[in-house]
Formats: C-alpha cells, structure tokens, sequence
C-alpha cells in the first residue's frame, strides 16, 4: 500500500463500486464467472418464452374444433381444422395470392432497394447520402398506418393522381382496393427494410474490384452481373428474406389498400378469430402460416447460408 | 470510371423510389392544413383549424398517450433484455449458441399475425388483457431482434483485450463493464434503443390484437377512424408521427451517425 495522505478521503464514487462490486461477489461468485454468458442470455431467453407459450397456445387451439352448438371449443382434439384449412378453396385462392403477392413484392423492392443502397453506398457527397439515408428513415419510422392513409389520399377517385390523369382527358380511375395497389403498399412498406439489409453487404465491396472488372474491358452492366451481385449474394438473400416473409404476412396494407376484397392470409386469420369466431380454424390457418414462413426461412439459409441476419458472429 | 448509362439508369430508380417513399408523408402534411372539410391534397386552401380541432379531441389524445407509455415500456423492457443477450452472443462462448440463435430470431421469423394472437392467448389465460403493460411487453417481445442485432453488432468492435487490460489494472468485474465494455456498446444500446421507441410507436397488429374501446393506442385508433369516414383530423394527428419520426432520426444521427447503418459487418 502507498503512504497515504491523512487528510484523505475515499470518494464517495469508490464506495459506491466497491459496494457494487462487493455485491457482485456475493450474488454471483466468481467461480461461476464462466456462466456469466448464460446468466445475460437468460432474461431473452424468457422475453421470447413467452412467444413460445403463445405458439402452443395456437397449437392446441388448432386442436379443437368450434362446437356450433354451444359456440364453445371441444374438449378432445382432432385435425378437422387442419382438413378443413387444406381442403378449402377459399384459404386456397388466398394462400395463393399471399404467395403471389410476397414474391411479386420481393422482387420489385429488390429492384428498387439495389439501387438506391448502390447510390447511397457509392455517393462522393455525404451530403447525397445523408439525404438518401433520411428519406428512408423516415418512412420507415412514420408506420404503416400513416403511410396507408397517405396513399389513401392520393389515389382515392377524387385524389391527386386522378385529377393529373383527368387532365389529359382519362376518366377516374379506380386505383385503390385491387390488387396491384396492395402490392405497390407492400413495396413502398418494404423498400426501406431491403435498402438497410443491402447496404452492409455493398459497402463490404471494394470500388477496386469494379475498377479492375471495367480496366479488363467489362461493361458496368457485365460488372453488375459477374461482380456486384454475386458478392452481394448476402445482402441480397438477407434482404430479399425479410421481404418475402413480412409481406407474405402483412395485415395492414391488405386490409387498407385492399379494402376487404383481396385479403392476405393474416387477414383470413383474424376474420376467423374476431368475426366468424372460429378459433380453432383461425389458430390452424395461423399455425400454416408459421410452418410456411418458417419453411421458407429455412431452405433460403440451408441454400445461400445465413445472410446478414446472424447475430454477433466474430468471437 | 461511371459511364452515363450507368449514371442515368440508377439515378432514374433511385428518383422512383424517392418519390414513393416520400410521398405519403408529404400528402398527409399537405392534407392537414387543409382549411376544407374533407380531405384533400393538394389543400383546399390552407387553415389551422383541424389542428385546433384536435386540441379538443380527447379520444385522440388518450390514444396517443397510451401509444407513449406503451413505447416506453416497451423500450425499459428491451433495453437491458436486448443489451444483455447481445453481450452474451457476441461476448461469450455460449454452448448451442446455433441453436439459441434461432431461438431469439423466433420473432422475427414467426409471422406478426401469429405472434400477436399467440400473446393474446397467453395474456388472456394470464388474465392481463385490458391493461396496458401487456402491449408494450409484447412489443418488447416481438422487436427484440432489432436490438440484439445492433447491440452485438457494436459489442464485435470492442477488443477483448481492453477488458483484460481493465481488469489487470485493478478494475473488478462491475467496474469493467460499466467503464470500459458498456461505452463500447453504447452506440449499439442508443440505436436499439431508438428502435424499439419508434417501433412500439408504430406497432400497429399487435396493437389491434392486444387492446380494447378502453386501451387503443394511436395506430389502431387511426386505422378504424379511417374505415368509417376520413376527416382531415386524422391527417393533423399523423402529422405527429411525422415530427416523432423527425425527431428520432435526428436523435440517431446526432448520437451515432445514420452512416453506422451502411458500414459492413
């Protein structure tokens, strides 16, 4: 120990850790410092628990059927929610649109969020790129809701867009509540995800590689094709992922833009649980959706490998 | 080295894409000083008054409360849940740490429609639905991803040896953390924390699955306001989500950057 000064005191601030420090100790020893790694896991582990007791609620609500009698679910369980979400051509011709419209979506978006990140990724000024970067997050912050709403405006009969098409002599047209108003939602909604799912992957790519393609006599579009894309294969499959399952999935615009006559599957999922009361066949179709959208999630990774979306991957 | 083709073929999609990002926000800001009485863009003139009109609306107002205090939840819950577990992910060996993996990214992966009916099941059986802690727990839940994402992505940078080197000057285990590993993070935490804010914020179908008359955060509020007839009061209270969206980004770009979102990782 050094001489110490009697006029000394021990800060206020040193007692305090000390005191943290010797708490520490005691709550949790030192010997068990290698399960620390665990101990900070745990409470995420139990947030998401929730999710999964919410997952085998749905299971074994997909189990019982709606009794029409006593508008009660059965006791014993049985897979007639299943034939019935299977067999239907109802859930089919929705299936089948949800499925349309998510790959429609994904690849338009990708068209669009490529370009935009390459710009914004590519730009000498930073003040481009900061202005690129705002008019991404800022849609993105506002929310769907508000987001439909000013599409709502815009392209209703008596909106902007109809009154510049009357101007050079075309009647009103119809442009909302169809379906390509709902993709085209789904793409302004997805544009901002896939752009900042891209932009990582673009930046990861060296401008000498584009060089060294032009000076070997490539064309840019030969570059794009040979060079860019295939090394931006992570971003792209990251991106195109979070695309294709959250608009696979989408309620809102749908159910905005669309106007009740081209309902996605999450919208049959809550019609089934708040208007027609059918829990059971709700929970089964709900209960799809998550197979598929898992599904779908697992054969991209097994194929193109993780993509951007692992979490801390360096040690 | 870019050829006019080039330059002419990008800057048209990225003019595109600009124009349909922006113009729904510009839409319902120009629609909101509209001085007409139904919605119009470009404005019927321009006024105030929908704006006085919702200084009145108290329905409004609550909704918009309570779309805060869930945020805010929201963010208390996530923020030391989502710090901790991309420490652990990115800082510790962790067995089956694959597998964990996809455990947390369960929120993400399993469709909104069903994680909100899912907790809408087990806040039911828990007898908790109609209050409105359970919403901003549940949005906690299902963003959690975002900032486990931007937390591990921060927590990679940090040289382990800064720890260590901590530690062998006398610091004990409270001491490195709050001192050396948790600044390190610290651009991580903000720009997850900011995250789950706007996100609970916005949430709008869990929200709808979760709460009732009684509990109708702003989003939801909006959306059944818009399937009965449109006023321009909503555009005058969206135009709120605008300013807490301004807001926010500015924050972000003031405490870390908005280019932290282009670097590779």
């Amino acid at each position: 120990m050094p001489e110490t000064n009697p006029d000394f005191r021990y800060p206020l601030r040193w007692r305090i850790m000390d005191m943290a420090e010797a708490i520490a100790d005691f709550l949790w020893p030192r010997r068990l410092s290698k399960y620390t790694g665990w101990l900070f896991i745990m409470p995420a582990l139990m947030l998401v628990g929730i999710l999964v007791l919410g997952l085998i609620q749905i299971a074994d609500a997909s189990l019982r059927t709606l009794d029409t009698a006593t508008y009660l679910p059965s006791d014993n369980w049985s897979l007639d929610n299943f034939q019935k979400a299977l067999g239907s051509s109802v859930y089919f011709k929705v299936a089948w649109r949800s499925l349309l419209g998510a790959a429609l979506t994904t690849a338009i978006t990708l068209c669009f969020a490529f370009p935009y990140a390459y710009a914004m990724v590519r730009t000498q000024s930073p003040k481009v790129r900061k202005a690129l970067l705002i008019a991404l997050f800022l849609p993105f912050f506002i929310g769907q809701v508000v987001r439909a709403y000013g599409w709502l405006i815009l392209l209703g009969n008596g909106g902007m867009v109809n009154d510049v098409l009357g101007l050079v002599g075309i009647g009103p047209v119809r442009l909302l509540f169809n379906y390509p108003a709902v993709i085209f939602g789904l793409v302004q909604y997805m544009l901002p995800f896939a752009v900042l799912m891209l932009a990582p992957a673009l930046t990861a790519i060296p401008t000498e590689t584009e060089i060294a393609a032009g000076s070997l006599g490539a064309n840019w579009l030969q570059t794009l094709w040979h060079v860019i894309l295939p090394m931006a294969k992570p971003g792209l499959v990251g991106a195109g992922l979070v695309v294709g399952t959250l608009s696979l999935t989408d309620f809102a615009v749908p159910a905005m833009l669309g106007g009740g006559s081209q309902d996605f599957v999450a919208n049959a999922i809550y019609d089934q649980f708040f208007r027609t009361a059918d829990q059971g066949l709700g929970a089964a179709l709900a209960l799809l959706l998550v197979a598929v959208g898992s599904l779908i999630v697992g054969l991209v990774f097994m194929v193109f490998g993780a993509g951007t979306l692992s979490m801390g991957a360096r040690k | 080295m870019i050829s006019q083709s080039q330059r002419i073929t990008i800057w048209t999609l990225v003019w595109i894409a600009l124009l349909t990002l922006s113009l729904p926000t510009i839409v319902v800001l120009g629609a909101s000083f509209t001085s007409g009485n139904i919605i119009a863009f470009p404005p019927d003139g321009l006024s105030l008054k929908w704006y006085a009109k919702l200084a009145m609306a108290r329905d409004l107002q609550q909704a918009f409360l309570r779309s805060l205090v869930v945020s805010l939840i929201c963010t208390a819950v996530a923020l030391p849940v989502g710090t901790l577990a991309g420490l652990a992910l990115s800082r510790f060996r962790l067995r089956y740490e694959g597998a964990i993996q996809v455990y947390l990214l369960l929120p993400f992966t399993v469709p909104l429609i069903g994680s909100g009916i899912g907790l809408m099941l087990v806040f039911g059986e828990w007898r908790v639905l109609g209050s409105l802690w359970p919403v901003g727990v549940a949005c906690a839940v299902i963003n959690l991803p975002f900032i486990v994402w931007s937390v591990s992505s921060s927590a990679v940078l940090l040289d382990p040896d800064l720890e260590l080197a901590a530690q062998s000057c006398g610091a004990g285990r409270v001491q490195t953390f709050l001192h050396v590993t948790l600044p390190a993070v610290m651009p991580g935490v903000i720009t997850g924390s900011l995250l789950m804010f706007i996100l609970a914020m916005n949430e709008f179908l869990v929200s709808l699955l979760l709460t009732d008359a009684r509990t109708v955060t702003l989003p939801v509020q909006i959306y059944n306001s818009i399937r009965s007839i449109i006023t321009p009061d909503l555009a005058a209270v969206s135009v709120v989500f605008i300013l807490i969206a301004l807001l926010a980004i500015w924050l972000l770009d003031k405490l870390v950057g908005l280019e932290v979102f282009l670097k590779s990782k």
